[in-house]
């Protein structure tokens, strides 16, 4: 199979994308008014000052010759990777700059902010799979019947409610009335149980955590949950229609083989793609969740860094959020191949 | 207009082709559309909820920018600045909280500066509604014209349309609107552009995948072959004929631009201060979740209510239009 020649092609076709990406984050962030030096050095700097200031953030060159430069500090450096061994270096010679606001490498910004939101989204889609796809199949079994509405209508509301609106409302029901889970301050699974209140070992910090994860969670999960159960469902119902589902009921295969072996591993793909495409997406819904939990993530960082005018931060985050997507859309094309050996990779076929 | 139209009409279409042709294959499309519609409950319920919506925010947008909230503080309470109340945060009819007993002057109650929650709800509709309809509009418009020269011309000018067309997709939803409402300004007319701009992707995907397959009908040859120019092909063949999946999308787009824009307001960008919104209420509830969780729940159960119309809508007409998936 020619999966690596494919892998290499996608790849090499997402360099112009992630290289727009780079382009319009660039010339949006420049677009936004006001002074980023005024917000370091407050209301009214000295002359000299300002212009030290401008002079080490490259911010007295013209546009054209910062978007270059800028073009070239963010390609990936191999040689700096290959100097430093052994030190493995993380970024792999991307640098994209010093935060203009926190006064540290963007790049240290997003690997401090980063677990945080993948935790988040990590548990966020895991409750969405865990809950949607058992309840997406027995919709489709149990098609029209009462569970099949009971189903349709949770989704239907799922997909329409806005998911820091569900924060809100599970805070004041779990975290004010019924005061039996934690509403801000997440702590995370591998903190160190001296700094975390009422943990001895590290099973207490993961109690905790869980404890105070679960309200984002639902808040983040729930749209996903909605919108996998309703693909899910479809995709389901589709396939028992099909022509070998038809033959394989006529030649008396049990309908719990059909249901699994003939409706649902294909149905997966659809699923596949939603949970792919939705995951960097996602990251939009987090910048929303994180702000009603009072959470310290990536989608707090970007608003923090859009708000003080932090430039290099904000082209910094959307950038890597681009490059996310970009690479998941990637493993979702070639993850496909795996789960339905009907699909070529455009060579074979046309 | 619809697939069901020109399957019904089958083969002779190939042998007239043309513009006469198409008006036949529309109006069998529509009627045929129109009664599934009028048929299906759920799409019924989605209209109706739309409908109601949308009466709202027709009369509070005439009050808004025409009388200058003169009808609602004449015949009601003006829902930015109601110099009769001093109550603050009271419980809809029927509860009490620690700033006293709800009353029937404030059904819903009232906000943390004695503003009448339901006159708020009602201004409120027409930000949502007339965001998401002209966000929709500009990214179907933008999208359009994007898919279909990308899908009907194909080759390098496909490649490099499609390729912006992946990196604005790249870019999480909210926060390119979010910043480009802080490059361009905070104002409403912003996030109406920005959010569009952000929509433009989905739909640009949407009609090139079926001008790609319009392109290579009989009748779009039979054009090209009569000499018609390809702006007159585009126009009058392709994009009519690849109008209904577009629909279905617009519609549920509807529905996800309200949602944004909820979004949007609730981080402060949108409608500013006093102006009434969904999203800003809700924002603004965050305060006083603990004394006054009434506050919060209704701009959501609006926000909730609304989406729930043009998704129930949406859904019928997917239902409507592509009866090979009969629910």
């Amino acid at each position: 199979m020619g999966l690596t020649r494919y892998t290499i092609r996608r790849l090499l076709q997402a360099i112009p994308v992630i290289i727009g990406i780079i382009t319009i984050t660039f010339f949006l962030t420049d677009a936004i008014p006001g002074d980023p030096v005024s917000i370091m050095l407050g209301p009214s700097p000295s002359a000299q000052q300002a212009a030290a200031i401008r002079a080490k953030y490259g911010l007295d060159k013209p546009l054209f010759v910062r978007y270059i430069n800028y073009l070239g500090d963010v390609s990936p450096i191999w040689i700096d990777t290959i100097s430093t061994f052994p030190y493995v270096d993380l970024t792999f010679g991307v640098d994209l700059g010093q935060s203009i606001y926190y006064k540290v490498p963007v790049t240290q910004k997003i690997a401090e902010r980063l677990p945080v939101t993948v935790l988040l989204l990590v548990s966020s889609f895991t409750f969405a799979l865990l809950a949607a796809v058992p309840l997406g199949v027995i919709s489709a079994q149990r098609r029209n019947k009462p569970t099949d509405h009971v189903s349709r209508v949770l989704a239907l509301v799922g997909v329409s409610t806005p998911s820091f609106w569900i924060g809100l409302i599970l805070i004041i029901v779990f975290a004010f009335h019924l005061d039996v889970l934690p509403a801000t301050n997440l702590i995370m699974p591998w903190a160190d149980p001296a700094g975390v209140e009422g943990a001895d070992t590290w099973v207490d910090v993961l109690v905790v955590s869980g404890k105070h994860l679960i309200l984002p969670t639902l808040s983040l999960g729930t749209l996903q949950m909605a919108a996998i159960t309703r693909i899910e469902r479809s995709a389901m119902l589709e396939n028992l229609s099909e022509d070998y589902v038809k033959l394989a009921r006529a030649y008396g295969v049990k309908e719990r083989t059909i249901l699994r072996k003939h409706a649902f591993r294909p149905a997966q793909l659809p699923v596949i793609t939603i949970v792919g495409l939705n995951l960097t997406q996602a990251l939009g819904g987090a910048v929303l969740t994180e702000t009603v939990f009072s959470i310290n993530g990536m989608g707090r960082l970007i608003i923090t860094a859009i708000y003080n005018q932090d430039y290099p931060l904000v082209m910094g985050t959307t950038i890597f959020f681009g490059l996310m997507f970009v690479l998941g859309v990637i493993v979702t094309d070639i993850s496909y191949a795996y789960i339905d050996p009907r699909v070529s990779y455009g060579e074979q076929e046309g | 207009m619809s697939r069901t139209g020109t399957d019904e009409l089958g083969d002779d279409r190939s042998t007239t082709g043309g513009i006469a042709q198409e008006d036949v294959t529309a109006r069998v499309g529509m009627r045929y559309t129109l009664s599934q519609i009028a048929s299906d409950p759920t799409a019924l319920a989605g209209l109706a909820i739309i409908s109601f919506f949308t009466l709202i925010a027709i009369i509070s947008a005439i009050d808004y920018y025409l009388l200058d909230y003169w009808l609602a503080s004449t015949f009601w309470v003006h829902p930015e600045n109601d110099p009769n109340t001093i109550q603050t945060l009271l419980p809809p009819v029927g509860f009490s909280n620690e700033f006293g007993q709800g009353t029937w002057a404030h059904p819903l109650g009232t906000d943390h500066r004695g503003r009448d929650i339901l006159a708020r709800l009602f201004y409120g509709t027409r930000v949502a509604i007339t965001v998401g309809f002209m966000a929709t509009v500009i990214g179907l418009l933008g999208g359009t014209v994007v898919g279909a020269v990308a899908g009907y011309y194909g080759e390098w000018i496909d490649d490099v349309l499609m390729r912006a067309v992946e990196t604005l997709y790249a870019i999480p939803f909210l926060v390119l609107v979010i910043a480009f409402m802080t490059a361009f300004g905070r104002e409403l007319s912003f996030a109406m552009v920005g959010v569009g701009i952000a929509s433009v992707p989905t739909f640009a995907r949407l009609i090139r995948s079926r001008v790609v397959s319009v392109r290579e009908e009989d009748y779009v040859e039979a054009a090209r072959a009569a000499g018609v120019r390809d702006s007159g092909i585009i126009l009058r063949h392709v994009i009519p004929n690849s109008f209904a999946p577009v629909l279905v999308q617009a519609t549920l787009q509807i529905g996800v631009a309200i949602l944004i824009v909820a979004g949007l307001s609730f981080l402060g960008f949108g409608a500013q201060p006093p102006t009434p919104s969904w999203g800003q209420m809700l924002s603004q509830s965050r305060n006083y979740m603990l004394p006054d969780p009434w506050f919060s729940v209704w701009p959501g159960l609006a926000i909730l209510t609304t989406v729930v119309g043009f998704n129930l809508f949406g859904d019928g007409l997917r239902d409507a239009l592509d009866p090979r998936i009969n629910n």
